[in-house]
């Protein structure tokens, strides 16, 4: 069976180790035509994108939602309502903070239920090797993308089983870094591959913290021996909480803040791609743009929807020639 | 040296002689063919000036697709370099082509910029789709606009619904010149928050076709409550600003195509 997910926050090592194969659901190019009979245009393109799929074909036969923004928590409703597959609703705690551990560990637990009763089998053993196995998958491409980012590597891994995964890694070959002035892309998701190919096209040399990008792979690891299920449900909590900060959470102190600042710290310049009505990332925008500015950082601002590419380029070239003047 | 600067914009193409000054210009409407109609632009442009260029830049949405350049440059860079050569006291630069606008602010190139090409609002395009529906030609809206004594309120500044509206008051028997007014007051207005999201520093140049249009300009003024400078032919200052930048560039022995 093959289980989809559309947030990051979503455990995968869960729905590995019962036996499935975790797919991360993502938009593409398919003009918006049936979903719209669900949800209004207003949301944006990854919540119309993906149930426009889902609507039309997609190789999914039950999804985990997990709680982000609120277009990503209806958007579950609707997906129950119009479509066959099965739907869960995975109750990620918004506010980070030491109550919130033991929250999701409950959580955890409830959805290994679920996985069981969708006809998966979690065992001690399975669970650890999965949680053992995504460890070495986010490591190396961590690896991969400190050299330079390859996305469309990320986004095939996020389609196979975690063992493929590892396997697809093995044989492909570490491309070079053009060099270039580095910017840091920051934003949701952007599910358009060209669009990401553009920034290396005109010259840059791109870091990003993106939800299709660095965010899928980014953890702290916590230190200890796993003797149980309940340890791996402990283990699995600790990892998610320490996951690439994203705004759809509240954490203690400036936590996101502080991970954009320090990432844009020894970049020439800093491109928000932000999907055309993404609320939690254009709240923050505005804030976060200044104390980009406050450090010396040149910003650029990319509302995307369905991209057109040479407009998107034009503003991509002049970003460059801004800096390299 | 003699430099061309080629400006391929979506409606017209705009090439520009230079040397220390503009020799000649020319002006086409754009065909599907970008590359013919750089090149015929280039030709109509030596044509008028008896010579060639040594060095040509292009710059405009089909900027890429001018194989004969020597460099390629946005036209955001060029309106800044073109704008600042005209008056060297210019600060900002509002852009209002036939398919986007922009704001742009200037030091030394350009500090910044916004860019609106989501869709034809508050672009040469919507004055051309509004212009159809009240029935008048579009080089006479500056004329009417001077004529109105109370402007309606457009609110939209979509096209499509901007356009109904129009039809709505023309069905009500509203003066075709307020009708324009309002119009020029929902594009400047559509201008103007864009402006804010950048530091708006006087003195403002507008360039691009339709600066050739004063009730544009007029509408700006009055909501932005600055002077506007207008250049005597603002349709061409991205095609000067491609000749400037390619003059720079080439003088620094720079070879790439890009910047």
């Amino acid at each position: 069976m093959r289980v989809g997910y559309l947030c990051t926050f979503t455990p995968k090592e869960l729905i590995d180790a019962a036996g499935f194969t975790p797919v991360r659901i993502l938009a593409d190019s398919t003009p918006i035509s049936l979903a719209s009979a669900h949800i209004q245009s207003y949301a944006c393109i990854q919540a119309r994108g993906s149930l426009e799929k889902a609507l039309r074909k997609i190789d999914v036969d039950a999804v985990v939602f997990t709680r982000s923004c609120d277009t990503l928590m209806r958007l579950a409703d609707i997906w129950e309502i119009a479509t066959k597959m099965k739907v869960y609703s995975f109750e990620f705690p918004t506010k980070i903070d030491s109550t919130s551990k033991n929250f999701l560990i409950s959580e955890i637990a409830e959805l290994a239920k679920k996985l069981e009763e969708w006809g998966g089998k979690i065992t001690f053993d399975s669970l650890k090797e999965s949680i053992e196995l995504y460890k070495l998958l986010e490591v190396e491409l961590a690896k991969i993308f400190d050299e330079k980012p390859d996305y469309e590597l990320l986004f095939k891994v996020q389609q196979m089983k975690v063992k493929d995964a590892l396997n697809e890694l093995k044989s492909r070959e570490q491309k070079k870094s053009k060099g270039g002035p580095k910017i840091l892309v920051t934003g949701s998701v952007c599910p358009f591959l060209d669009v990401m190919k553009l920034f290396e096209d005109v010259g840059f040399s791109v870091k990003d913290d993106l939800c299709t990008g660095t965010r899928f792979f980014t953890f702290k690891y916590p230190e200890m021996e796993l003797r149980s299920v309940e340890d791996c449900f402990r283990y699995l909590a600790e990892k998610y909480v320490s996951k690439a900060e994203c705004p759809t959470k509240h954490y203690e102190k400036d936590r996101r803040f502080e991970r954009v600042l320090e990432l844009a710290k020894d970049c020439d310049g800093v491109v928000f791609l932000l999907l055309k009505f993404c609320d939690p990332h254009f709240f923050d925008y505005p804030q976060l743009k200044q104390k980009l500015e406050e450090i010396g950082k040149k910003v650029l601002l990319l509302e995307l929807e369905f991209p057109v590419i040479e407009q998107l380029r034009t503003r991509i070239e002049a970003f460059y020639e801004v800096i390299m003047c | 040296m003699i430099v061309a600067g080629i400006d391929v914009g979506s409606l017209t193409a705009k090439c520009v002689l230079f040397e220390e000054k503009v020799i000649a210009y020319s002006i086409a409407k754009v065909t599907p063919d970008l590359e013919n109609t750089a090149k015929a632009v280039y030709s109509d442009a030596v044509k008028k000036a008896g010579v060639s260029a040594e060095y040509i830049v292009a710059t405009g949405y089909g900027r890429n697709k001018v194989s004969f350049a020597n460099l390629k440059v946005t036209e955001i860079t060029c309106h800044a370099f073109g704008a600042k050569s005209i008056f060297p006291s210019c600060r900002t630069v509002i852009d209002i082509g036939g398919q986007d606008s922009k704001v742009i602010a200037v030091e030394n190139g350009v500090k910044n910029f916004v860019m609106n090409d989501k869709c034809a609002a508050g672009t040469g395009r919507f004055l051309e789709v509004m212009a159809s529906a009240l029935n008048v030609d579009v080089s006479k809206l500056g004329e009417l606009d001077e004529k109105a004594d109370k402007p309606v309120n457009i609110s939209s500044t979509c096209t499509v619904f901007a356009e109904s509206e129009v039809v709505s008051y023309i069905a009500q028997g509203e003066k075709v010149e307020n009708i324009v007014a309002g119009l020029h007051n929902a594009i400047a207005s559509r201008i103007a928050a864009m402006a804010k999201r950048i530091d708006l520093k006087p003195d403002v140049v507008l360039t691009g076709g339709v600066a050739k249009n004063k009730g544009v300009k007029r509408a700006l003024e009055e909501i932005l409550q600055i002077k506007i400078l207008v250049p005597e032919e603002p349709q061409i200052v991205g095609a000067i600003g491609a000749a400037i930048v390619g003059k720079n560039y080439a003088s620094r022995g720079r070879k790439s195509e890009r910047f």
